[in-house]
């Protein structure tokens, strides 16, 4: 009883402590974010006797006192751009990428956890929770190894930083000073919560004890999500710069300098990124697990893995392009010109190879449920209808990555009559892309109905009515995409614009309402046979394989995009890139070289797996008798 | 609910539905934007 109440104490004592280092950052902040800035600039005022100087915000349009240094006009020379015998810029490139993947894998993993977490205390049936519970705790194993990477690689990040690029560094870290120790202190936070929750698992697995772990999980992710602002503001303002004049003299405002236009497109973006990258790294490790497993019981587990975390990346994957979209509109708003250089011009064709990679991901993800079918007695009887999906999702798949216009020779040009093809270039436009993309998504909905219901025969009532609904739903649904795709070909482009809208809420229609229907429907329904993990077909596994390696792909692209967007600015329109490697690379340079983070990341992050697999093995034996799919079982849901 | 569950009477209410919703859809959606969906029909 003593040491119960003594673990309750304990566990409080830490859930308090991880409180309070997420405030500690906000506790720490405040004396200087009152005070702080508007003394610097009284006293700044006071030695140019009681002058103040005051700016206009370049994007608030608001006037404040100049409380910071203009920005920097820098020179192509060794003071401002050192030379180390190789292009700094890919240097930088490199250190970012690999920051980010990992940055993002760390912070994405914790957020599976919660929920995996959460599902094992809510689950009813013990066997099940146990399960999560075990699953929860394999992918924080993973996290934390890849933790210490990723602090490793944050600390080259800024010596990179320090070292080619001083004066930028400089001038960045000038404007964000009154939260870079903010930033320090989330870090430190994060660390002690992440270790906390990782170390405490065990003492703390059953009863209020275990709701005090998961609320642990909650802070533990509060924390990564602000740390992960924190860091998309200083992106926000390099793109969109707020809070300075057009000097680039700091105005006193730090939520200005944060809060920029694209700050929060960004995060809910990166948010949603990350999670859907997470799911597929995590499914990759349990799908090259599965492949390399001896025993129908560790197949049988890995397979559930690898479906768990690849059902979490997906759910995330579906709304992306929706928040891509709204990124997009917010470049557009923020500074059209950008928007056209984006979609339109110089990187246009980068986001004809963004489509291939997003296609090739759904692509994956049906192939994967199609085959996962395979493992439950009763889902026979869709098989027959996957050619239909097959068509649908080809032809959406080839109107989406079709180009507007097409890198030619003269000679090419001439005979075509002009950039565009005169067949081919009416598919390359905004409206059928749209409807392409809608299309595809819509599919994706579909297979992931058909495979939640694959065992299963409904026995409600209206179960007739209920699968007439929802063929009718789904079938409108596709007419209503392709209709509002090929309209947009007869109105003008001003009103064209306007048609995403309802193609977006069709198929988020058909995703909220048929998996809402479909889950009423099988509400008590019979089961045709067990699901078999461990029994499915290796080319899944490779699917899965497939699908992380487009995400991580997909992921230096974007990022390659977003960053080359500012073409010759450091910071958009306040501070230029005067180095020699102020242009736009070729996109076969930009695809070599991202090709080349890809699998520089999957190489350490398998070596991070392996690592993993060498604790895993000292696990004493009644730890692993624990762990779940022993043999073949059913889930009673998925 | 008998009657819905007869295939034609199931099929018939379904498109109602399905229809009317998404018409609703698309010119609400675009009326919030400040479009005319109908903007071909009407000119």
């Amino acid at each position: 009883m003593g040491l119960l109440v003594g673990k309750r104490v304990f566990s409080i004592v830490a859930l308090c402590m991880m409180v309070g280092l997420l405030l500690l950052p906000v506790v720490v902040a405040l004396p200087s974010l009152a005070i702080g800035e508007e003394t610097h600039a009284g006293d700044a005022a006071k030695k140019d006797g009681d002058k103040v100087e005051k700016g206009r915000d370049v994007y608030y349009k608001t006037e404040g006192i100049v409380s910071g240094a203009p920005a920097p006009k820098t020179t192509d020379g060794v003071k401002d751009y050192p030379r180390y015998n190789f292009e700094s810029r890919v240097l930088l490139w490199f250190a970012n990428q690999q920051h980010l993947y990992y940055g993002s894998f760390v912070l994405a993993v914790p957020i599976f956890c919660m929920i995996i977490e959460f599902m094992g205390v809510v689950t009813k049936d013990k066997a099940l929770a146990k399960r999560y519970d075990q699953l929860a705790y394999d992918f924080i194993k993973i996290s934390l190894t890849a933790y210490s990477l990723t602090a490793i690689l944050g600390g080259i990040l800024i010596f990179t930083f320090l070292t080619l690029y001083p004066a930028f560094f400089s001038y960045l870290s000038g404007i964000f000073r009154p939260v870079m120790h903010i930033y320090a202190l989330m870090f430190v936070a994060e660390s002690g919560t992440l270790y906390i929750y990782y170390y405490g698992w065990d003492k703390m697995k059953e009863g209020f004890l275990k709701w005090i772990h998961l609320s642990m999980s909650v802070v533990l992710n509060v924390i990564g999500t602000l740390l992960m602002f924190l860091a998309n503001s200083w992106i926000g303002f390099m793109m969109s710069p707020a809070g300075v004049d057009e000097q680039g003299r700091y105005l006193g405002n730090i939520w200005h300098v944060i809060h920029t236009a694209l700050w929060n497109p960004l995060n809910l973006h990166r948010i949603l990124g990350n999670m859907a990258f997470g799911g597929g790294v995590v499914a990759a490790y349990a799908a090259y697990k599965f492949l390399a497993s001896k025993t129908d019981e560790d197949r049988a587990h890995y397979d559930w893995m690898g479906y768990i975390a690849m059902a979490l990346g997906v759910a995330f994957l579906i709304p992306l392009p929706f928040a891509g979209y709204w990124l997009m509109r917010e470049v557009y708003a923020y500074r059209q010109q950008m928007g056209i250089t984006l979609m339109g011009g110089l990187l246009a064709w980068l986001f004809i190879i963004q489509a291939t990679m997003i296609g090739i991901l759904f692509l994956s993800t049906n192939y994967y449920l199609w085959q996962a079918m395979g493992r439950m007695r009763g889902a026979e009887k869709y098989q027959r209808y996957i050619k239909y999906l097959v068509f649908l999702l080809a032809c959406g798949y080839m109107v989406f990555i079709t180009p507007h216009t097409m890198v030619m020779t003269p000679a090419e040009l001439k005979a075509m009559g002009g950039q565009q093809h005169p067949v081919l270039g009416n598919y390359g436009v905004m409206s059928a892309k749209n409807g392409g993309i809608n299309v595809i998504i819509t599919t994706t909905v579909l297979s992931f109905v058909w495979y939640m219901r694959g065992n299963k025969v409904s026995t409600v009532s209206w179960a007739k009515f209920g699968n007439i609904f929802m063929g009718v739903f789904f079938g409108c649904a596709y007419f209503n995409i392709i209709f509002l795709a090929v309209y947009g070909y007869y109105i003008p482009a001003n009103v064209r614009v306007g048609l995403s809208v309802p193609q977006v809420a069709t198929t988020l229609s058909c995703l909220f309402f048929m998996f809402a229907l479909n889950s009423f429907m099988m509400k008590g329904a019979k089961q045709m046979g067990p699901i078999e993990w461990g029994k499915i077909s290796a080319r899944s596994q490779y699917a899965l394989i497939m699908l992380a390696t487009a995400f991580t792909w997909m992921m230096g692209l974007m990022g390659y995009i977003r960053s080359s967007v500012r073409l010759f600015w450091h910071v958009n329109e306040i501070m230029r890139d005067n180095s020699p490697w102020a242009y736009t690379h070729t996109v076969g340079f930009a695809a070599n070289m991202i090709s080349a983070n890809v699998l520089f990341f999957w190489i350490t992050i398998l070596f991070v797996f392996w690592l993993g697999s060498l604790t895993a093995k000292k696990v004493p034996v009644e730890s692993k008798a624990g762990i779940p799919g022993s043999v073949p079982q059913p889930a009673p849901s998925h | 609910m008998s009657a819905l569950n007869n295939p034609v009477i199931a099929l018939v209410v379904s498109l109602i539905i399905t229809v009317g919703y998404f018409v609703m859809v698309d010119h609400y959606l675009m009326d919030m934007q400040g479009l005319d969906f109908w903007y071909l029909f009407k000119n």
